[in-house]
């Protein structure tokens, strides 16, 4: 069995400082304005009865893309071991991708003006390295690793922890695995956005 | 449970106006090439007189609506990737063909149902005489079988245009209804929807458009055309039905499936209220509906002109709220997503709004819109233009 890369995302560990949220507008000269990877803070409940969260978000390289199911001209492709890429030269920037991806991974960089997300820093992988987000979370709860190895660390937070994913109720299965993550934090409380809360 | 995000990125929308624009024009031209197709195609003997103009109005308003998705590309110059690298999972990438064959289906359609008066046309020095014989191509045969091929032909690529019409249509139903990240969209009821709207504004259009090419072109309308009205008129009645019911059902499915797919359905209730129940359903469909229930209204002119101009406003804010209010509702994060349209795009959708006027407006007045049952009329209008 090849490859297939995923990310775990322990949120027992985060503390919630954003160095990924940096290392990979450094690491990947996101322009201002757009992120690959982000941090979501959020407050629930009432106080004094409140908890704090922290979501950090990035693409969650699914099994069954949507974005690469809508590319028009197939400029979103997908290599063996599962990360999902972008022809940059090859996108014509209808922004489709973006409309059809559930977790608003996708954005239009302003500068090369093509769609955009994160790769993995696939770059980085194809040097034996760490993708950065991962090489600079000062608490170890980011960690990335091939899925098919049953020796690796991903492998075994996934088999022995209780894991979530974002709306699996989507075709997409997607591949950011994260550990005590509320389903509160993991989509938008739309009745709470919206009204209609009975 | 209340639960704030205290940091979070923005999201835009990145499909705007140009985008529900560009359906609104597709199906347009699908609705009125279907509709004046029921002459040449299904051979009810009336709608001939009609299907000239309809067809030209199909041509220029699908050779329009594409130039909105080019320039709300990030990379124009790119687009001839669409052609060169298909993917089969993609609507958009569908429609890429459809869009061609579509455009060029009507246009042969069109050739055969002109030539014959274009022959009768050709001779003279002026700039219509000059421009018929260059349309014709060479092709001035007027003999029986000739004619008869042209009969034949017109009604071939009639036949196959219905269908690519329904496609080059349905397909932008797929495209929204296959993205199953927002529930708003996804629907196996979108295409059909999309179809039964675009009949609704397509024939709104075509009334309007009619009665201005008779008033502009004869200088009044003539009563063979008066009496076609109320047909067409009843025609739009039942299109209007059937695209309400379809969207009641759409709405009672929608308040009963996921909780994204309630919460949208309250968001078109309550946040969204005075453009889906007042502009879309109220003013566009419910409001036209009881207009032309009336026997009288679908003979009175006036009234059945308030009703079209009606639909089409109604089904502009229908492709709106289902496109822009889409994606208004937030995927992620927790608050909704605020849409406001760019001056470069409204600029766009006005200069295209205006173009196609002007090319719509320049076919109707140099071609020979001459048809059964006006012949007498026309010429001596034309008489009256050599004595001047």
């Amino acid at each position: 069995m090849g490859k297939r890369y995923a990310m775990v995302i322990d949120l027992r560990k985060c503390v919630g400082c954003h160095a990924c949220q940096v290392a990979c507008k450094s690491e990947n000269n996101v322009p201002l304005g757009v992120f690959r990877n982000w941090v979501d803070e959020l407050e629930t409940g009432k106080f004094p009865t409140v908890s704090r969260q922290r979501l950090p978000r990035l693409c969650n390289h699914c099994k069954n893309p949507s974005c690469l199911n809508v590319c028009p001209v197939k400029a979103t492709y997908q290599l063996e071991d599962g990360t999902v890429l972008i022809d940059y030269d090859r996108c014509i920037g209808c922004k489709y991708c973006i409309a059809a991806c559930p977790y608003d991974a996708r954005f239009i960089n302003p500068v090369r003006k093509t769609a955009e997300k994160c790769t993995y820093c696939h770059e980085r992988l194809e040097a034996g390295l760490q993708p950065a987000c991962v090489n600079t979370c000062i608490s170890g709860a980011r960690v990335f690793g091939d899925l098919n190895d049953p020796t690796s660390e991903v492998f075994k937070l996934v088999a022995t922890q209780p894991v979530n994913v974002s709306k699996p109720e989507t075709n997409n299965r997607p591949q950011t695995y994260y550990i005590g993550a509320d389903d509160k934090a993991l989509r938008p409380n739309l009745l709470n956005i919206v009204g209609g809360e009975k | 449970m209340t639960t704030v995000h205290l940091f979070n990125t923005n999201h835009e929308i990145y499909w705007g106006l140009l985008i529900a624009v560009y359906f609104y024009y597709t199906g347009m031209s699908a609705g009125s090439f279907i509709l004046t197709s029921l002459g040449t195609v299904f051979g009810i003997e009336k709608y001939k007189k009609v299907s000239k103009v309809g067809v030209l109005m199909a041509i220029v308003l699908l050779l329009f609506a594409p130039l909105h998705l080019l320039f709300d590309l990030e990379q124009p110059s790119r687009a001839l990737n669409l052609f060169l690298h298909v993917n089969p999972s993609s609507a958009m990438s569908w429609g890429v063909y459809l869009l061609v064959l579509y455009p060029i289906c009507l246009l042969i359609y069109a050739w055969y149902m002109f030539r014959q008066d274009f022959v009768n046309n050709m001779n003279g020095s002026g700039f219509k005489a000059g421009l018929y014989r260059f349309l014709l191509f060479g092709k001035t045969d007027m003999s029986a079988a000739a004619k008869e091929n042209d009969k034949k032909k017109s009604k071939f690529f009639g036949t196959l245009g219905v269908p690519l019409a329904l496609a080059v249509h349905g397909y932008t139903g797929f495209i929204l209804g296959n993205v199953q990240a927002r529930a708003i969209w996804h629907t196996p009821l979108m295409p059909i929807i999309f179809l039964m709207s675009a009949m609704v504004s397509g024939t709104g259009l075509f009334i309007i458009v009619l009665l201005l090419v008779e008033k502009f072109k004869f200088g009044k309308v003539s009563d063979d055309i008066k009496s076609l009205i109320p047909d067409i008129a009843n025609l739009m009645k039942w299109f209007i039905v059937i695209d309400g019911a379809l969207m009641i059902i759409y709405f009672i499915v929608l308040w009963y499936s996921s909780e994204a797919g309630y919460a949208a359905a309250y968001y078109l209730l309550h946040g969204d209220a005075w453009s889906f129940l007042g502009l879309e359903n109220g003013l566009g469909m419910l409001l036209p509906l009881l207009i032309l229930l009336s026997k009288k209204a679908r003979q009175s002119i006036p009234a059945v002109v308030v009703a079209s101009v009606l639909t089409i406003i109604g089904v502009l804010a229908m492709r709106i709220n289902l496109v822009i209010g889409g994606q208004e509702l937030p995927l992620t994060g927790s608050k909704m997503l605020e849409y406001v349209v760019s001056g470069h795009d409204l600029t766009i959708v006005i200069g295209l709004a205006v173009a196609t006027t002007v090319v719509l407006s320049f076919l109707y007045a140099v071609l020979p819109m001459n048809r059964p049952g006006a012949q007498v009329k026309l010429t001596s209008q034309a008489t009256k233009g050599v004595a001047q």
